[in-house]
């Protein structure tokens, strides 16, 4: 072979070589760019609510602190998966919002640390409501700080009802049949009722909220499964939902299908008279950026059921810290400034709660932010102080958190949606959602 | 030539072959790179996966994995769900496939014919193939939502309805609906492998049964039909294959439900691996799938093959 | 013209129309629903063309992140996740290019052996090869994710280049097979007598001649790297190495949510596969059915 051709030939191989070793490099430099950036700074996640609050509030703690935060958000509806496949992958989290159905299930795998050791975070503890500050603790140990507390809501749009004649929204579960079936006769709504039935992370408290205010229970005090109980479980609510989709007509069998975004969304284009949603939701649907119905969304007490009360249920939701921050003295220590600032007092007020209220209506945890003057104010812009009171102190918390409510959870949002759609009875549903619950508690 | 270099024994048996010692290291060579790969990245975790599964696995209980043998195998057989995922995946498949081997077939046949704006057909028919699908079903989600969507929209306006209906939280319309934005997007493939096999039929064949008196319909019958059942196999076999390991527009569209009417297999692995968390039962049954693909690739061989 | 010669064309012009209409009429609804105001969006029955007809969807997402753009009240419902939409791009455009290049490395020199080599186990490894891809890919998250996770590299664009170099590899050694062995021997055999090696013959002689085969590898390898979604949910974990269609499926479900956004996110996303399909539409049918095709 002649010269020349063996240096084109070289050349060839050489270009060969080259564009391997770029691939491959292209995959160490991006691992080595990102970790020549994380000089220790607090990996911080949450869901995506608030989140230009949050960065509001983030940008002041790093400027009076002086750590730097990693900011990283995800939807709600995805986050229990994402964080456990980040647990899994031995992601860096330091800090992390956790919500109050997974807690047994994250700290029993190991994955979050407790802040007991943190005494400046427990004294706090004297100006939370006692419901929140239980939520926090599993097995003696607390593991976080209130992010914020809510409970679901029961909504109705007073122009609708004033147009079809009703003086005053119901109280009962099968008032609030007659009136739907009066503003359907009257042409203003097809389905009066939204309730979100859509498999995801919210499904639990729409259910819960039905359960609680027919004066049902999923589990009892002892842990063990009472849904499929006729008198004391959950079979009184599932039937009134099924009889609403089925027999009224009343519920869109399309609930099955729709999710608490897109639930308040329809509400929010006033195809619907009465709701279920969280409660925070009510400011987005009074503003006018956000609403077709804007200034006609009131809040009422629950209805109760027959045998039952105008109890909603109440969750919380907190600031925690994984298992590696606690277990390094430098990240734990900021972990748990961080966890402070957001949790407990920055610049000697509740800020990071207040701003959150004021900014998207969520609602705190700590008992002096209730009597704020200007949180009284921000609200009645939009909604009624002393019903949100009202039913605050008509909520529960829900009754089946345990370390397997996330494989529980799936089996018993499916029955309930097989129930719905006539797939399977009430009772059957039901029963298979109680031996799921029974079976699952057994292992170990 | 090059000079024979491997030592006696191999030398010989190379040559029983009649294969010379230079070109078997040559190609040892040249596939050695993708050798590589595959058993790194292919082999490997099939195998660790077949391991796994023998585990009682748990992420939320990291400290303890125990043997169970086939435990995570009997398991599966004995879950109810898990009959109703392989009858869901059966279904769609069988749905999905059907659908793609007609609408191919027509669109394979009239992009045979010679006609102005064919190039035009055939370059538009790359579209749905070249969409991720993740876009498909998002756009198939917005098409078929019960409030908003254009399928109800355009029902209503040709007046087939008259009033929103819903579509995806029906347990009887989730399945085909699901199946109608699979085979959108995998006609195009099809379609292009039946067509390069309707055109590798030499038309004299075509002329002959013009002579013998065949009609178009008698045409399509004897001559068409029977040249395109190579391409029928491919097709068939190949869609089959990707219904049955179909995960994207179940988790887009559904999430399995509602009441698991669109639980398939490959959803229930995931629920089972990512929800649930148990890498032992998860990895079962997608050993599972596995062996179920290559089985039903073995018998669609040998049954549709056995008729060429 | 006559009557049969008439319906003929009758017939393939309805037919040419229904085609059509099958394959892009949900194209063209999303690009409409994309310039379309959440306002109107959401109006029974829909709007089939826009009016009015606005871009503030698309602007939203290449202002999203930015905190001193204006925000009208079209864009007020844009998910938090929007700014991740042009890093996604990027991130999706390397893992692409890397796939390619290295599936071009691995592919062509085991094609070529494959084809033109006589070598003990040659049948074996066409089947071995094929056989990798009949393992369904959720049989596959636990182990690679397992095996990625011990490697350091989960939400690192590194895992999806690794794991899509070893689903992409088959096909294209199955390509190039094909197109291979429907070149003459006598090429091969030339170039050795010349004293060629085998890597030697393989790039000068037989590399030029596989141009359309090579092209048509790069398009499907581009392609299936740009639209893989399973892997790229299970192994990226943060922005910073989620690819377009991770990003694009977060936005249903986030805090607020807004429809025309989304179908813009989806218009964005499905430009560049389109685009390309379309332009190497030729490439594409050659390289499937190379060799196929006899005389």
């Amino acid at each position: 072979m002649s010269t020349v051709e063996n240096r084109g030939l070289d050349r060839r191989r050489f270009l060969l070589q080259l564009s391997a070793a770029a691939g491959l490099a292209s995959v160490g430099m991006t691992g080595l760019v990102r970790s020549a950036r994380a000089a220790q700074p607090i990996n911080f996640y949450a869901w995506s609510a608030g989140v230009d609050t949050v960065k509001r509030e983030l940008a002041a703690f790093q400027k009076e602190s002086g750590l730097t935060v990693n900011y990283n958000n995800l939807p709600y509806a995805q986050y229990r998966e994402a964080m456990v496949t980040k647990f899994v992958g031995q992601a860096p989290i330091d800090m992390l919002w956790v919500s109050d159905a997974w807690l047994p299930e994250w700290a029993d795998a190991g994955w979050l640390a407790p802040i007991d050791a943190y005494p400046r975070l427990m004294a706090y503890n004297a100006d939370v409501v006692d419901f929140c500050t239980e939520s926090t603790r599993y097995k003696g140990h607390q593991y976080g700080m209130t992010y914020y507390t809510d409970y679901m809501g029961f909504f109705y749009d007073a122009d609708k009802l004033a147009k079809a004649g009703i003086a005053a929204p119901p109280t009962t579960w099968d008032e609030l049949v007659a009136q739907s079936l009066k503003i359907k006769a009257a042409g203003l709504s097809d389905y009066p009722l939204m309730v979100s039935m859509a498999r995801e992370s919210w499904l639990i408290e729409f259910m819960s909220a039905m359960v609680f205010s027919h004066g049902g229970r999923f589990v009892d005090d002892n842990g063990h499964a009472v849904m499929d109980d006729p008198t004391h479980g959950a079979v009184a609510a599932l039937q009134w939902l099924t009889d609403a989709v089925n027999k009224h007509k009343i519920l869109s069998p399309a609930c099955v299908e729709l999710g608490e975004l897109n639930g308040m969304k329809a509400v929010a284009s006033g195809n619907h008279a009465f709701a279920l949603l969280p409660r925070y939701r009510i400011e987005a649907l009074n503003d006018p950026q956000q609403s077709h119905v804007a200034g006609h969304i009131k809040q009422a007490l629950i209805p109760a059921g027959p045998k039952g009360s105008q109890t909603t249920v109440a969750w919380m939701r907190m600031h925690a810290m994984s298992a590696s921050a606690g277990q390094d003295k430098q990240r734990g220590a900021n972990a748990a400034r961080l966890i402070e600032a957001f949790g407990g007092k920055f610049d000697g007020q509740y800020a990071f709660q207040k701003a959150m209220f004021l900014d998207t209506g969520t609602a705190f945890g700590v008992k002096p932010l209730f009597k704020d003057p200007e949180i009284r104010a921000a609200y009645e812009k939009y909604g009624d102080f002393a019903m949100f009171e009202k039913q605050q102190e008509q909520a529960r918390r829900k009754d089946v958190i345990a370390r397997w409510f996330g494989d529980w959870d799936e089996v018993n949002g499916t029955a309930w949606q097989s129930a719905l759609l006539g797939r399977s009875s009430v009772a059957d549903a039901l029963k298979h959602s109680a031996q799921s619950w029974t079976s699952l508690s057994k292992q170990a | 030539m090059s000079t024979i270099q491997a030592p006696g024994i191999g030398r010989r048996w190379l040559a029983k072959h009649s294969v010379n010692a230079s070109d078997q290291r040559s190609a040892l060579l040249l596939l050695s790179p993708m050798m590589a790969v595959l058993f790194a990245v292919a082999v490997f975790p099939i195998l660790y996966s077949l391991w796994i599964s023998l585990f009682d696995v748990k992420l939320t209980r990291p400290r303890s994995a125990p043997f169970v043998g086939l435990g995570n195998y009997t398991q599966a057989f004995a879950d109810p769900l898990f009959w109703t995922s392989v009858e869901r995946t059966l279904v769609f498949t069988v749905m999905s496939v059907s659908a793609i081997m007609v609408i191919a077939t027509l669109m394979a046949l009239l992009l045979n014919q010679e006609f102005r704006g064919r190039r035009l057909l055939s370059t538009v028919l790359l579209i749905p193939w070249a969409i991720p699908y993740v876009v498909d079903g998002l756009m198939w989600k917005w098409i078929y939502d019960s409030g908003y969507g254009a399928l109800n929209g355009a029902l209503l306006q040709l007046h087939f309805i008259d009033k929103y209906v819903v579509w995806l939280g029906d347990t009887a319309k989730t399945l085909p609906l699901i199946a109608n934005a699979f085979v959108w997007k995998e006609v195009p493939l099809a379609t292009i492998l039946l067509l390069v096999t309707l055109k590798s039929v030499p038309t004299d064949l075509y002329g002959a049964a013009r002579v013998d008196g065949a009609n178009l319909w008698g045409r399509f019958v004897h001559v068409t039909l029977p040249s395109l059942r190579p391409g029928f196999m491919l097709v068939i076999i190949y869609e089959a294959m990707m219904a049955v390991r179909h995960f994207d527009l179940f988790f887009l569209l559904t999430e399995g439900g509602p009441a698991n009417a669109s639980n398939v297999l490959a959803w229930h692995i995931y629920v089972e691996t990512f929800r649930n968390l148990s890498f032992g039962s998860g990895a079962a049954i997608a050993y599972l799938l596995a062996l179920a693909t290559f089985a039903m690739s073995y018998v669609v061989i040998r049954t549709v093959g056995n008729r060429i | 013209m006559s009557y049969a010669l008439y319906a003929k064309r009758i017939g393939l012009f309805l037919a040419s129309l229904l085609f059509l209409a099958y394959v892009l009429a949900p194209v063209l609804w999303l690009v409409s629903s994309s310039l379309q105001r959440e306002a109107n969006i959401t109006s029974v029955p829909p709007h089939w063309i826009p009016h009015p007809l606005t871009l503030s969807s698309y602007r939203a997402i290449f202002t999203a992140g930015d905190p001193s753009a204006s925000t009208d009240d079209n864009a007020s419902f844009v998910p938090s996740t929007a700014q991740y939409l042009l890093p996604a791009l990027r991130n999706s455009l390397i893992v692409a290019f890397a796939v390619v290049v290295l599936n071009l490395i691995v592919s062509v020199p085991a094609a070529y052996a494959m084809a033109k080599i006589r070598y003990i186990g040659r049948d074996l490894s066409v089947y071995f090869m094929l056989a990798t891809r009949v393992i369904p890919d959720i049989a596959l998250v636990v182990p690679f994710f397992l095996f990625i996770r011990k490697l350091g590299l989960l939400d690192n664009l590194g895992a999806l280049i690794i794991t899509y170099l070893a689903i992409t590899v088959p096909f294209s050694v199955f390509m190039l097979l094909n197109y291979f062995e429907s070149l003459p021997d006598e090429l091969d055999k030339a170039a050795r007598v010349d004293g060629c090696s085998r890597l030697q013959t393989l790039l000068r002689v037989f590399l030029p001649l596989a141009l359309p085969s090579l092209v048509a590898v790069i398009l499907f390898t581009f392609l299936a790297s740009w639209n893989e979604f399973l892997f790229a949910l299970m192994f990226t974990q943060t922005p910073a190495s989620q690819t377009i269609p991770i990003i694009v499926a977060s936005f249903t479900s986030d805090f607020t949510t807004s429809f025309s956004f989304i179908n813009a996110a989806g218009v964005l996303a499905i430009v560049p596969p389109v685009i390309i399909a379309v332009l190497f539409e030729r490439y594409i049918v050659s390289g499937l059915t190379a060799g196929a095709v006899k005389g």
